[in-house]
């Protein structure tokens, strides 16, 4: 494949000294060993190796810029095959076509005690259903900046997840899977960092690739809240632009190369805007562009709002939940609703089109 | 911390060097292509560079809910009743803040934790003493006596020879600070040396609106905003370094129309000070509210209140009747009280 020398992922001195060595395409590149090729533009033995690795294609780990293509049929059908992770409200999981994705990142916003860790903390524990009964069977990474993630919450919503889907179980395989699933297992499944300021968690965020491949089986992210050490930095704005578009691109990185949902819970702030103040999510508009999906949770009166505000796949639908001593739940229900055996019952595969009566 | 510190390569060292990049915090803020660029370094030279870097940054690896420490939950109040309500009482890691109008009781409750962080873990406390910071009023130190007096009354759960044992008003440290430079210097210094030493397990600040909102004119609102973002920060590094819970007394505002976005259910005309900035750095947030009627005991008589809890990451939406007494605050259970 013909490219000129200068598309290729590598550093600006390296690109220039190539280019004043009189190498342009990558076709001119081809045949050479990196003892030759470093004597000829004078690179070091690495950067020459680099340089060879990048020409083959691939530059170290699927860089993006020289990987294959793909068609938008497989990456239909890549999607498909993906589940999304419930969050035991029917209503919010319908809304949002079965739960929140995963390969992508959904942000969660709302004023404090609307319930953001709340759900936070049920999809930690949800990831982990036992893919019979509908769900991903993954592990859970949970990054807290605000400290509020309590064993005894966290025990309380496993316990009741738990129950239910003791109470749900059906046939063998169902009941042999209840096995692995109880509270000390699901608690195993979460691994926790608590990250005091930016620094730490940019920090976090650096090692999170080499973590997330150790352990495989993680399909959720959850940082909890990414703006709470952010909002510090007030007086470098610029600098905190940078910051978090920085994290926004590792993150969906993480969430494409590593097949896992990221989920961030954003604070809200003040804005002045015509002589009125409204709320809006906090860290700026730039940060706005960063996750794929926005929720944004809400009171009315002393009912609790889910709305859909941002995603390029869902109309923007706004549903009521509430929060009980068993988690994140639909409004009104005490027990949950008869519509999750469609889920079991049909082909395990989530292309299969909902039921969507309930 | 110092680059020199990290375990690189040689060439990158001396990379480093050249570009006098001194600190590991900055090599974390920088992006990677911009570390290329500044130091001449090859990708994988800088990857590697960026992962020795922040795993210096790295306090804990990551560990799992599992290997989490069961049974540090914080501070009790010394009533069973409210204790329940709190599920085992102040958490650690985070700030509390119990807001309500004046004469309610706030203050109390302060003293009452100040006291029962000195008994030992078995019996809902800390063993270690408070650290009392008040900006508004002195401080009650004739209530403080008669609550130590009344303490084998009120905790009748602890054997009365170890109540009798502990010198309480030898473990209340009390700071007064007028404005807030001065109660910053008193967090930064005064407390981070009690906390290390371990003579202190509990910082109350009486109260947190009283400075932020006597030194602020009405459009000075942004720089109130980071004073008190700086000021809470101050405090959750305290609470986290030192496994130290925190209360925060505020004062409430009138509420006078409920707007579309409120901050909370519609149900109460007034909402604690300092609005939304200083909301999202509160973990758990308490209500007192008084009610109507009042509570008879003996020859005591006590006006009604209600302790609410308005949000927590472990707690529900409740409330609990409460009366204070001359051995201090007790939840109210049984309907007898005369309710107006």
């Amino acid at each position: 494949m013909q490219r000129p020398v200068s598309s290729l992922p590598l550093s600006q001195a390296v690109r220039l000294k190539l280019g004043s060595a009189g190498f342009q395409l990558t076709s001119d590149l081809q045949d050479f060993k990196p003892d030759k090729l470093s004597k000829e533009t004078g690179l070091s033995e690495e950067e020459a190796v680099e340089v060879l690795k990048a020409v083959k294609g691939g530059g170290g780990g699927g860089s993006g810029d020289v990987s294959a293509s793909v068609t938008a049929l497989e990456l239909l059908q890549k999607e498909e095959e993906l589940r999304s992770i419930v969050t035991f409200s029917s209503q919010l999981d319908e809304s949002l076509g079965g739960g929140i994705p995963v390969g992508k990142i959904t942000e969660v916003c709302g004023v404090p005690g609307i319930g953001k860790t709340q759900l936070c903390l049920q999809l930690a524990v949800d990831v982990q259903v036992p893919q019979c009964f509908g769900g991903v069977e993954g592990q859970a990474m949970f990054i807290d900046t605000e400290g509020s993630f309590l064993l005894q919450r966290v025990t309380d919503i496993a316990a009741a997840a738990v129950r239910h889907c003791s109470l749900l179980a059906e046939d063998d395989e169902q009941r042999a899977a209840m096995e692995t699933f109880t509270v000390e297992t699901i608690l195993s499944n979460i691994f926790l960092v608590r990250c005091h300021d930016y620094v730490e968690l940019l920090a976090e965020l650096h090692l999170l690739p080499d973590f997330l491949s150790q352990h495989p089986k993680i399909r959720l992210l959850v940082i909890d809240s990414v703006a709470f050490p952010f909002r510090l930095l007030f007086d470098e704005l610029s600098q905190r632009t940078r910051l978090l578009n920085g994290v926004g691109q590792q993150l969906i990185t993480m969430a494409i190369n590593y097949n896992i949902a990221v989920v961030i819970t954003n604070q809200m702030t003040t804005r002045i805007r015509d002589g009125q103040s409204h709320i809006v999510p906090a860290l700026g508009e730039c940060w706005g562009h960063a996750p794929t999906i926005r929720l944004l949770l809400q009171w009315e009166g002393s009912r609790r709002l889910a709305t859909i505000f941002k995603s390029p796949c869902h109309m923007e639908t706004m549903v009521q939940y509430q929060i009980t001593p068993e988690g994140f739940r639909d409004a009104d229900q005490s027990e949950m609703p008869q519509n999750k055996r469609p889920r079991m019952d049909t082909d395990q595969s989530a292309a299969d089109p909902k039921d969507t009566s309930s | 911390m110092n680059c020199d510190q990290l375990l690189l390569h040689p060439r990158v060292s001396a990379a480093l060097r050249r570009v006098q990049l001194k600190s590991v915090q900055d090599v974390v803020c920088a992006s990677a292509p911009d570390l290329q660029r500044l130091t001449g370094l090859s990708n994988s030279d800088v990857q590697q560079l960026i992962t020795a870097a922040a795993a210096a940054c790295r306090r804990h690896p990551p560990i799992t809910a599992q290997q989490l420490q069961h049974g540090v939950s914080g501070v009790r109040l010394g009533c069973p009743v409210l204790d329940r309500l709190l599920r085992g009482g102040l958490p650690v890691g985070g700030i509390t803040e119990l807001a309500g109008e004046s004469g309610t009781g706030k203050t109390q409750v302060g003293l009452q934790l100040s006291l029962s962080v000195q008994y030992p873990a078995e019996h809902g406390g800390l063993g270690a003493g408070a650290l009392y910071v008040c900006t508004e009023d002195s401080f009650p130190i004739k209530r403080l006596h008669q609550l130590i007096g009344e303490q084998v009354c009120l905790r009748s759960d602890v054997p009365a020879d170890l109540v009798n044992s502990l010198r309480f008003s030898d473990h209340v440290y009390i700071e007064h600070a007028a404005d807030l430079d001065s109660l910053q210097v008193c967090l930064t210094r005064r407390a981070r040396l009690l906390l290390a030493r371990g003579l202190v397990r509990l910082i109350v600040v009486d109260s947190v609106a009283a400075l932020f909102r006597a030194e602020f004119q009405a459009d000075d609102w942004l720089e109130r905003n980071r004073r008190l973002l700086t000021f809470s920060s101050t405090l959750h590094h305290l609470s986290q370094e030192f496994s130290t819970p925190v209360l925060c007394i505020n004062q409430v505002t009138d509420v006078f129309s409920q707007s579309h976005n409120s901050m909370g259910p519609s149900s109460s005309t007034v909402s604690p000070a300092l609005g939304l900035a200083w909301a999202n750095q509160v973990m758990v947030r308490l209500m007192m509210r008084r009610l109507q009627g009042t509570v008879i005991r003996g020859e005591q008589s006590s006006a009604l209140r209600r302790l609410e809890v308005v949000f927590a990451p472990h707690l529900a939406r409740d409330g609990q009747d409460t009366a204070v007494w001359r051995e201090g605050l007790r939840g109210v259970e049984s309907w007898t009280s005369n309710r107006k």
